[in-house]
């Protein structure tokens, strides 16, 4: 078995009460939370303090864990000889020192040996990123699992239409093996949507860019729309100004409860980036015969 | 190995959990629960299931585990949590409204408001 300096792992003198204790690992803790911090090694940091803390918070551990005495750090030792009796084995091969610390007071053995009682498996979270058609139609895709103590596996996932942005699926029973008997855990998955290069969703809504050359905006047009389910046409009344939106009815996402969201068209308008000699002939005349001012409102707003 | 294909379930208020599916799923104990509950920082479901009173929609569930995470990870004593778990479902509610504002902002939209005394004919930058 290795030692671990535990004590060094929190940077906390050996006589430190377990106040001192306490307030060094949470500075470490704040530290190297992979929440808060990104650096590389952080996890790993973080686990080796929390390791440390598990056992210098415990009286019991604590106690036994002093036993040992001061050792150089990664040094294989072997256990005082009453340890067998109390942590009830001969063996402590491929005992983990935290793992045999964590039993004591648990009235059983440490991982590796006999245990009564059935324990609960493993949870697992897992990210997922599907496309907007997947989330609407439903999808069914392979979650690689790591870390099962059995090895990687790998789970065949269907989520069925619905999901939105954000959402959280739970999969019963799919997480690690139960011990003795105990039930299996469970898998959580948090689903996030790609990128559309034309929809964007707001939960089982869509919205979309609509550009309208100016005179289909002022004169009402029936233009085509893409949609989930293929192209449609959408009936632009007269008079449509920039910035309105156009709903669709039922077109968004499909929901999971047999509806769907709606589709909404946020209408732009865009002029033509160069004009032809007769283009800017009419524009010029429009411009000469319109009484339409789009800063009037702006204007009045200034001067009160 | 691969398994065989399963179907998942919603992690929203379609959904209900028992306390002590909850209290399993966060690594808290069914009274420790019934203290959060206490405390204001977890609602109950009016609809009672035969048994145990104490219902929850499945919605606080992600809340929750991260909220019993990072009472592990910190040490924390469960008021603390308490408080936690209210700026938890706080962020979750606002990364909910942001996402739907980002919905609605366009990719080509019209010029935005332009501030302070610049002119309106300003040259194209």
């Amino acid at each position: 078995m290795k030692y671990k300096d535990y004590y060094a792992a929190l940077g906390v003198p050996r006589e430190a009460d377990a106040e001192q204790i306490k307030r060094a690992y949470r500075k470490l803790a704040r530290e190297h939370h992979p929440d808060v911090s990104a650096a590389p090694e952080a996890e790993a940091r973080f686990k080796e303090v929390a390791e440390a803390y598990q056992t210098l918070r415990d009286p019991q551990r604590r106690a036994a864990y002093d036993e040992l005495g001061r050792r150089p750090a990664g040094q294989e030792f072997a256990p005082p000889p009453q340890w067998a009796r109390e942590f009830g084995t001969g063996s402590f091969e491929d005992v983990d020192l935290a793992d045999l610390l964590a039993s004591l007071g648990r009235g059983h053995p440490a991982r590796g040996a006999h245990h009564p009682g059935p324990g609960r498996g493993r949870d697992y979270e897992s990210g997922v990123r599907i496309s907007l058609e997947q989330a609407h139609r439903g999808t069914t895709l392979n979650l690689q699992l790591d870390g099962d103590p059995g090895g990687a596996r790998t789970l065949e996932v269907t989520i069925p239409p619905g999901a939105s942005e954000g959402q959280k699926l739970r999969l019963r029973g799919r997480g690690g093996a139960g011990r003795r008997g105990g039930a299996a855990g469970d898998i959580y998955l948090h689903v996030t949507l790609a990128p559309h290069p034309v929809f964007r969703p707001d939960g089982h809504d869509l919205h979309l860019d609509l550009a309208l050359a100016p005179w289909e905006a002022a004169l009402g047009a029936e233009v085509e729309v893409p949609t989930l389910d293929g192209p449609v046409l959408l009936t632009v009344p007269p008079g449509t100004r920039a910035g309105r939106k156009l709903r669709l009815r039922g077109r968004g996402l499909a929901d999971g409860r047999g509806g769907r969201g709606d589709l909404y068209a946020l209408v732009h308008v865009d002029v033509p980036g160069t004009l032809t000699e007769r283009e800017r002939e009419l524009f010029r005349e429009l411009a000469a015969v319109s009484r339409f001012d789009p800063r009037a409102s702006a204007a009045k707003e200034g001067m009160s | 190995m691969t398994a065989p294909p399963l179907e998942v379930g919603w992690l929203d208020a379609r959904e209900t959990v028992t306390r002590i599916e909850l209290a399993q799923a966060c690594g808290l104990s069914e009274a420790e629960i019934a203290e959060l509950v206490d405390y204001g920082a977890l609602c109950t479901l009016p609809a009672a299931a035969a048994g145990d009173p104490l219902v929850f929609s499945a919605e606080c569930l992600p809340a929750m585990r991260r909220a019993g995470r990072l009472r592990r990870d910190f040490d924390l004593d469960l008021f603390s949590v308490a408080l936690l778990l209210g700026y938890l479902q706080r962020i979750d509610q606002l990364e909910r409204q942001l996402r739907s504002l980002q919905a609605h902002v366009p990719f080509h939209g019209p010029a935005s408001h332009r501030e302070g005394p610049q002119p309106w004919r300003e040259p194209h930058g």
